[in-house]
């Protein structure tokens, strides 16, 4: 279980968010919604315990993830990030092998169940036919999944993926999120995305979190729809959202 | 994957050791490989064949297998670290920077007076390979700093605008160090293993062992830094450790040849993309070796082409390397999708 007690999250002294208290239950399929600047890159880098917390505390199984050594971390909480990051020479193979990275002795080489593991995560990504293709070559969408793959491969229980959909189009970010979802059922990971896909993320979460103004809320899509939430995060004098018709229409129709 | 790894070692190992023994053999004053065998061993009478073997001709080759080596590595180490494909010590101005290192060592003693050059002189291995160092070591860091600031081609230049200062600022210091007396050095600005002697080789050899086992331990978090800083901290990787052990890794191999060989160019640029074709990985542990000894068999080939019975002498060994490293680069920043894409 993923629990947050009073956390506050910011950079430096100034606080974007908090202080937030929620938990997600295993297995679930959670989005973060929320406009540009909320905090929800925030929120999520401190829960993957890459930067500190202003206050209060994550908790991963019971454990503070800030606490915990880097090591333990790194098998606990896999992370995928928007950057498109530069990879040299570095083979869609054995970027997936670094997911490994956390269990291998100092030598980084894969037993036999790593490669399995390996294998299975390229194959759950469906990118077994460029394993052996530069991770550079890779178009955006094909370099999500490979990403994704690595981050499978790590075998965590909780899955931070920020804006990983922002590069991809509606079929492949619907591909995406999918294969997301089952992964959790399947494997009883917790899967914390955050998306700009507001209609698509309403359908598939199990939990949404709702930023705005330095404050989240919780609960299930139909839940935020109905108590008029959502309208209340992204409505703008042009668009609202139709809690009847699930979608965003245009305010002015003439 | 294992099996490609021991063959293309193995086939770069004989070919080191062949080139070795030619180069051994083979010179302005030719010796059969029975000859030259006697000489190692100690076996033969021939007391001339054994001096040219083992006091002129041994140091050289261990001399360009131990620097060409270290470059290699170090390349493989600065290719993750800067991420940046056409990284080297060479090519960032870290060899300068140990060469201005060198230089101001040499003309600070020249003007302190015949007592300094002479204890600069008498130990002169630690001397200048900690010179050398501190030259090494503030120019990685600088170019390590700049490195988050601008894109791989930017850097490249700056690193060989650098040498170029380098280079000039050097001359001149040495010209007034010569004037005031110390012409400890003089000669030294080109690439060359051929000034190595017997009794400095173990200062040649102690820091590139120290930095090769620097560089063994190092390798599996280094893998993770091809991902980005980001993605190696959330693999559980302490980034800024990592940094300062690579670095340190770096400057132990670059030194020493720095300090006895010169600005040896090219071969660390090259050998670890000759290291990652025969690899098929980038993954920097199998890369190492591969890289040290694919960068051991350039520099002594090189050396060798320049040894060989020419009538004359006017062939540096810099010239040769560029002629095989300089094309390579063009096709790196021409091909490499890192280099392209970059800003």
């Amino acid at each position: 279980m993923l629990s947050t007690e009073k956390l506050l999250v910011g950079y430096g002294s100034r606080a974007v968010l908090g202080e937030v208290d929620l938990s997600a239950e295993e297995g679930s399929f959670l989005c973060i919604l929320g406009r540009n600047g909320a905090g929800k890159s925030t929120l999520m880098r401190t829960l993957a315990g890459l930067q500190p917390a202003l206050g209060g505390r994550a908790l991963l199984q019971g454990e503070d993830v800030a606490a915990m050594r880097a090591a333990t971390r790194a098998r606990r909480i896999a992370v995928v990030l928007t950057e498109r990051e530069f990879s040299p020479a570095l083979r869609v193979e054995d970027v997936v092998s670094l997911g490994r990275q956390p269990y291998t002795r100092w030598q980084g080489s894969l037993t036999a169940e790593d490669t399995r593991i390996v294998d299975e995560s390229l194959e759950k990504v469906a990118a077994e036919e460029f394993r052996g293709r530069y991770f550079d070559d890779l178009s955006d969408g094909e370099r999500q999944r490979v990403m994704i793959a690595r981050a499978i491969a790590q075998t965590s229980s909780l899955l931070v993926l920020d804006e990983i959909t922002a590069f991809l189009d509606l079929p492949g970010r619907v591909e995406v999120m999918a294969l997301l979802r089952r992964h959790a059922r399947e494997t009883g990971a917790i899967v914390l995305l955050s998306s700009h896909d507001l209609e698509l993320s309403l359908q598939l979460a199990d939990q949404v979190w709702l930023v705005k103004d330095g404050t989240l809320r919780s609960g299930t899509p139909e839940s935020l729809i109905d108590r008029g939430l959502v309208a209340g995060a992204f409505d703008t004098a042009d668009v609202h959202y139709s809690a009847a018709e699930r979608r965003f229409q245009l305010t002015d129709a003439d | 994957m294992a099996a490609r790894a021991y063959t293309s070692n193995g086939a770069l190992f004989v070919a080191l050791t062949s080139m070795a023994l030619f180069t051994l053999a083979y010179g302005q004053i030719s010796l059969s490989l029975g000859e030259t065998f006697a000489a190692l061993t100690g076996s033969g009478s021939d007391t001339l064949a054994r001096q040219i073997v083992l006091d002129i001709r041994l140091p050289r080759v261990v001399a360009a297998i131990l620097a060409g080596g270290a470059l290699g590595m170090a390349g493989v180490l600065m290719q993750a670290l800067f991420r940046n494909p056409v990284a080297d010590a060479w090519s960032l101005g870290l060899l300068a920077g140990g060469q201005f290192g060198v230089a101001l060592a040499v003309t600070a003693a020249a003007f302190v007076g015949p007592a300094a050059v002479s204890f600069l002189t008498f130990f002169a291995g630690p001397s200048i390979t900690l010179a050398a160092a501190a030259g090494v070591a503030l120019t990685a860091v600088f170019m390590l700093a700049l490195g988050r600031r601008v894109g791989a081609i930017t850097l490249l230049v700056v690193g060989l605008m650098l040498g170029f200062t380098v280079q000039g600022l050097t001359s001149v210091l040495l010209h007034f160090a010569a004037r005031a007396g110390g012409r400890v050095y003089g000669g030294w600005s080109d690439a060359s293993f051929a000034g190595v002697e017997t009794s400095t080789l173990p200062w040649l050899a102690a820091p590139i062992l120290l930095g090769t086992g620097a560089a063994v331990a190092t390798a599996k978090p280094l893998t993770s830094l091809l991902l980005g800083e980001t993605y190696a901290k959330s693999l559980g990787v302490d980034v800024t450790t990592l940094r300062r052990v690579a670095l340190a890794a770096t400057v132990l191999l670059v030194a020493p040849v720095v300090a006895f060989c010169g600005p040896v160019s090219f071969v660390g640029l090259i050998a670890p993309h000759f290291a990652r074709s025969l690899a098929g990985t980038a993954r920097i542990l199998p890369l190492l070796p591969l890289a040290a000894l694919g960068g051991a068999l350039l520099a002594l080939t090189g050396d060798a082409i320049v040894h060989l019975p020419w009538e004359q002498h006017f062939l540096h060994l810099n010239a040769i390397l560029a002629i095989a490293g300089a094309p390579v680069v063009i096709l790196i920043l021409i091909f490499s999708p890192a280099v392209r894409g970059w800003r």
